[in-house]
């Protein structure tokens, strides 16, 4: 079974209002590292909350390894299995020195003082944190704030972790800091990671993208698979990388070449071969 | 505007006040407040002086600091002092009379007791909390102290809890007021010309934009905390244990006895003790 399943999800805030979730399936599987695309208000955050159950769905039902998140009794337990980190930084920090903010999830989960200890000091390393754990947390850059966050999302040791737009607002260089943790849990660690974005250099990262669009899922795949697709992206006022950009606009002036190249490396690549066979032919 | 704020600032270090059990130090922040305000005779007065030099000693906190927390109490200790000096209507022979200003030597004294004993309060509470104790381990004494209350339900985690993010939340919301205004300010809003009830009326713009985004975060921080299995006080462990020592109760005993001994020097006169010198001697 996949880790988190939605099964006919529906949505609204309100009973009048309109629904910010269509008729949404989807299964994400554990370990996977999946980025949820979409304007702004296309109901993505909306899917955040739901996926972790903060929010649950009007219809339908989402299953977190096999918990219904309507399950009032079962909630603590999904809460320990899926954890978020949220866009704003200082809005998710609760303490006011950096490890007793890391400390605050097992300190709720009641662990021995031993163990809050050594999953802290954990959590700080593998973030890159451990020199700032005795700082201030408001002092820290944003980009900081946002390891932090990460670092008290891994000290509850989840097996996964939504990150809702977590690098909007940070400036590039924090941006790249988080992505680079984001790929590190995933990889190293073995953390489900599920990322709403709009950065599609960011997207470009995933194993799989889901691009949403009114509340719907409107398409679900592989970068290589979505980033070809420049069209239907456009329709829904979402860009492409620029690389992928580039190439596309080379194609339709009549070149033969690829789709869906996403690095820029990759792009040379394709371009040296391309300008030597044009050489040579 | 808002550049200056000490309140509640503290000073990481390693002196006798930083290493003092929070606890014991709330226990002698009483005593403390009760024997400054107590302290009637001259005798109790030098005792209570005394004790707050020594407070001071033992915090290892710099001249220059102190300074700087009685710098914005000027007016209101040069207020306290003028109004006890001119309005103090004693007995006997006024020391100055001059058209309606008349003086008694009472009203000195009573003038320079007021004085010294609220910088007394003002030295000696910031330096026994403020100065030296984390707002943690600050919320971690309240709460310790105040648990037999538990007992007859009063919420004494959740108020410990809102008192620690309350401080958190000062240097964020401190930077967003500053933020605000000089987002107003950029609109031409004038907040410092104008009649006393325009220049309050200029304050609306701040306020509202600052009200609404704190509730905001509030909202924000709600969930990331319920993200990280916060569930009330319940079952909740610490990363940080209260450890008294020996030296603390040594230290509690020490100010038991200098609260016992004002009580007990108030009762003296002064020409009293000198009898008793010289009766001893």
């Amino acid at each position: 079974m996949s880790f988190i399943e939605a099964r006919g999800v529906e949505f609204a805030y309100s009973p009048d209002e309109e629904k910010v979730i269509n008729n949404i399936d989807l299964k994400i599987e554990k370990g996977s590292y999946v980025a949820i695309l979409g304007h702004n208000g296309c109901g993505k955050s909306t899917l955040a909350k739901l996926l972790c159950g903060i929010l649950v769905p009007t219809e339908g039902q989402i299953l977190i390894d096999g918990a219904d998140t309507a399950d009032e009794e079962k909630s603590f337990e999904i809460r320990k299995k899926c954890g978020m980190v949220f866009q704003n930084p200082d809005n998710q920090l609760v303490a006011s020195v950096v490890e007793e903010d890391v400390a605050f999830a097992p300190e709720n989960l009641g662990l021995p003082r031993e163990e809050i200890r050594r999953r802290v000091d954990k959590a700080l390393e593998t973030v890159d944190m451990t020199e700032y754990a005795k700082h201030a947390t408001y002092k820290l850059s944003g980009g900081q704030k946002q390891r932090i966050a990460i670092a008290g999302m891994l000290a509850m040791s989840p097996e996964c972790i939504v990150f809702d737009e977590a690098t909007a607002m940070l400036d590039p260089t924090g941006r790249k800091e988080i992505v680079a943790a984001m790929k590190k849990l995933n990889s190293e660690i073995g953390i489900t990671v599920v990322t709403i974005t709009h950065y599609m250099n960011e997207a470009v990262e995933a194993d799989r993208i889901i691009v949403m669009n009114r509340g719907e899922i409107i398409a679900d795949g592989t970068p290589k698979e979505i980033f070809s697709e420049v069209e239907r992206l456009q329709s829904v006022s979402l860009a492409v990388p620029q690389v992928t950009e580039l190439m596309y606009l080379l194609e339709q002036d009549g070149h033969a070449l690829p789709r869906g190249v996403l690095h820029a490396m990759e792009a040379a690549d394709v371009l040296e071969a391309f300008i030597k066979e044009a050489k040579n032919g | 505007m808002l550049k200056d704020v000490t309140f509640g600032q503290y000073y990481p270090g390693n002196s006798l006040l930083h290493r003092t059990d929070p606890r014991i130090k709330m226990l002698i922040l009483i005593e403390y407040l009760v024997l400054v305000l107590v302290a009637k005779s001259e005798l109790a007065a030098l005792i209570s002086l005394a004790f707050t030099a020594f407070l001071i000693a033992v915090s290892g906190v710099r001249l220059r600091v102190l300074i700087k927390s009685v710098k914005p109490l000027i007016f209101v200790l040069a207020f306290t002092a003028i109004i006890n000096l001119f309005f103090t209507v004693g007995e006997g022979e006024p020391l100055i009379e001059w058209s309606f200003i008349t003086v008694y030597s009472s009203g000195v004294r009573n003038a320079v007791m007021m004085l010294l004993r609220l910088l007394s309060l003002v030295l000696g509470t910031s330096v026994l909390i403020s100065f030296t104790t984390s707002p943690l381990e600050l919320t971690d004494a309240i709460e310790a102290l105040l648990s037999p209350l538990k007992k007859i339900k009063v919420p004494v985690h959740e108020f410990a809890m809102m008192m620690s993010i309350a401080l958190r939340f000062i240097p964020t919301l401190i930077e967003e007021t500053n933020k605000i205004i000089s987002a107003q300010k950029a609109r031409c809003a004038d907040f410092e010309s104008g009649k006393l009830l325009e220049r309050i009326k200029a304050l609306i713009p701040i306020l509202i934009p600052l009200f609404v985004s704190a509730v905001r975060r509030a909202e924000e921080l709600a969930d990331a905390m319920e993200c990280r299995c916060y569930n009330g006080g319940e079952g909740r462990t610490k990363l940080k244990a209260m450890k008294s020592r020996p030296t603390d109760y040594v230290f509690l005993f020490a100010a038991t006895v200098v609260t016992v001994a004002v009580f007990l020097a108030n009762r003296l006169q002064f020409s009293e003790i000198l009898t008793l010198c010289k009766a001893i001697f």
